[in-house]
């Protein structure tokens, strides 16, 4: 119920955005779905089983070149086709290479997943003709459900139709996820992280518990990418390089590891907080790495749990 | 039903069980005794396939276990309260003993009584089922860890010192839940290094001593039988 409540309140937010701030803000908030999107999928393996990736920016580029290769290369603008081509190429990219990285948890487990995403960077940089290389692919406006939106300028588009396309898409993708934290499966991925011999000795195929979470955290990145591309206008190859990675896992910390709401708390804290941070100081970075520091020492629950704990207190 | 045959594990290049063989029948409660580091615990893991046989074989109805990967072996039917009987600490009580009913799947109506059942062993269990895992005090995690494994409705069920590190006040309670648990005809496999815990209704008693069985027979056998006498000195 508390879930429920939680979820309609962050979509009455959303929903309100564009009528409350003007374009500029509307705009940026398309990014923040893109990453809440990402992210949800990132916390069921990172929050809730407890396996680090440092690689899953691949993924959120695999969604992103998936959707400006089929719109600019193939001439598919249908936007549902290219979040399916991403969901599926995110998937087996996911799905191969889960296979290997799963052998292994802790920090193999996380130098792999970075191993595999400085691959996959250097294959976007190295493949000109399918990637565009260094400066990669332009996106153009994809249709969504069969209508183009001509008319519209870019801005327009972005925060009309395209807003509350991706809000429909975020909503759906959070319902989902919150379905499977809830499942035996999302229960047996946790109980995993708890301990994973004793899971084991109660049945749970551990390792495919992982591997399914690992597929599925890849294609909500996938999604993600597919968003944030068409809100950028672009794919390049900055969006799979590890700092990327690094700046995902920093949103879930932020906005708080495990809990169903916390990449999206994240996505929201991050993204204002970069643009305040960026318009006023040329020491941006060094400010989030402090706030990083300072959120892990005396919120390890992040944004949400010191939230929490405010509306716990106030309750006594 | 269950049959360890000639079994051996090496730990790190170290032998820890050689020529181990054991049987467990319908309904038994077998005690496998032995001092701390005689091989209790590595012969109960190897059961469960988490340690690789060097030679020998387990066997359930027949069918070999050896090689099988831990899920695969608790799906067969054998449950296991591991001696450190830390429950999920994410997870609720009431979701801790779920937790078989979602791996051995059943009808709703029975999946609901295999955890009545669980809940019947240890009725004190109902009174925090909403309460986290990590809530709980030493006897109360014993007491969801053995339920835990109930909830998988398993034929055998292996418990690894059920007893130990708790408080002389809980022990009858533990105590009791056994007995209950036998009474359903459930076959156990109990290891004990304290020979004041093994209860008076064993139906079979092993002695294990530096990897090796020493002595199998009834609990009136082995208290007559100098050398498990003298080993029996030496535990707690």
């Amino acid at each position: 119920m508390k879930t429920t409540l939680a979820f309609l309140a962050v979509l009455a937010a959303f929903a309100a955005a564009p009528f409350a701030l003007g374009p500029y803000y509307t705009t940026l908030i398309i990014p923040i779905l893109a990453y809440a999107i990402a992210l949800i999928g990132l916390n069921l393996l990172f929050g809730y089983g407890g396996l680090l990736s440092f690689g899953h920016a691949m993924f959120l580029a695999i969604g992103a070149y998936a959707s400006a290769v089929m719109g600019a290369k193939l001439g598919v603008r249908s936007f549902e086709a290219q979040l399916i081509v991403a969901m599926l190429a995110s998937g087996t990219v996911a799905g191969l290479i889960g296979l290997l990285c799963l052998r292994y948890t802790t920090i193999f487990f996380s130098m792999l997943t970075l191993a595999f995403g400085m691959i996959f960077h250097s294959f976007l940089f190295k493949f000109y003709d399918l990637t565009g290389g260094e400066s990669g692919i332009s996106v153009p406006r994809p249709s969504l459900f069969g209508a183009s939106h001509a008319g519209l300028s870019k801005t327009a588009f972005l925060v009309g139709p395209f807003y509350w396309y991706a809000l429909g898409l975020f909503a759906v993708m959070f319902l989902v996820m919150a379905l499977v934290v809830a499942s035996p499966f999302g229960l047996a991925l946790k109980a995993a992280r708890d301990n994973e011999r004793k899971t084991a000795f109660l049945g749970v195929p551990v390792f495919w518990v992982r591997y399914v979470a690992f597929v599925l955290s890849g294609i909500y990145c996938a999604v993600g990418g597919a968003v944030l591309a068409v809100s950028i206008g672009a794919a390049d190859p900055e969006l799979s390089f590890w700092t990327q990675s690094g700046n995902m896992i920093f949103i879930i910390i932020l906005g708080g590891l495990g809990q169903l709401f916390g990449p999206v708390v994240g996505a929201v804290s991050f993204t204002l907080l970069q643009d305040a941070l960026m318009a006023n100081t040329q020491y941006w970075r060094f400010a989030l790495g402090a706030i990083l520091a300072l959120i892990i020492i005396f919120a390890p629950r992040g944004i949400l749990g010191l939230i929490t704990r405010a509306l716990d207190w106030r309750r006594r | 039903m269950l049959s360890v045959e000639g079994l051996s594990v090496d730990i790190a290049g170290t032998s820890i069980l050689r020529d181990i063989t054991l049987d467990v029948n319908e309904g038994e409660i077998v005690c496998l005794v032995g001092r701390n580091g005689a091989g209790k615990t590595t012969l109960l893991r190897a059961i469960m396939g988490q340690l690789a046989a060097r030679a020998g074989a387990v066997k359930w109805r027949g069918a070999a276990l050896t090689g099988l990967p831990p899920h695969l072996v608790a799906r067969r039917g054998i449950g296991f309260s591991p001696e450190e009987s830390e429950v999920f600490a994410s997870l609720s009580v009431a979701q801790n003993i779920a937790f078989g009913t979602w791996t051995r799947p059943a009808p709703a109506a029975r999946a609901q009584a295999r955890v009545a059942f669980a809940y019947e062993v240890f009725p004190k269990l109902t009174t925090y089922m909403a309460r986290g895992g990590a809530e709980l005090s030493g006897g109360e995690r014993k007491m969801v860890s053995i339920a835990r494994a109930l909830a998988l409705d398993p034929e055998l069920l292996l418990l690894d010192e059920p007893f130990e590190g708790l408080s002389p006040a809980i022990i009858p309670t533990i105590a009791a839940g056994i007995a209950s648990i036998r009474a359903s005809g459930k076959a156990i496999l109990m290891a004990e290094s304290n020979v004041q815990h093994i209860p008076d209704y064993v139906s079979r008693i092993c002695v294990i001593e530096r990897g090796e069985i020493i002595f199998r027979g009834s609990l009136a056998e082995a208290r007559a039988d100098p050398l498990v006498r003298q080993v029996a000195s030496g535990l707690a």
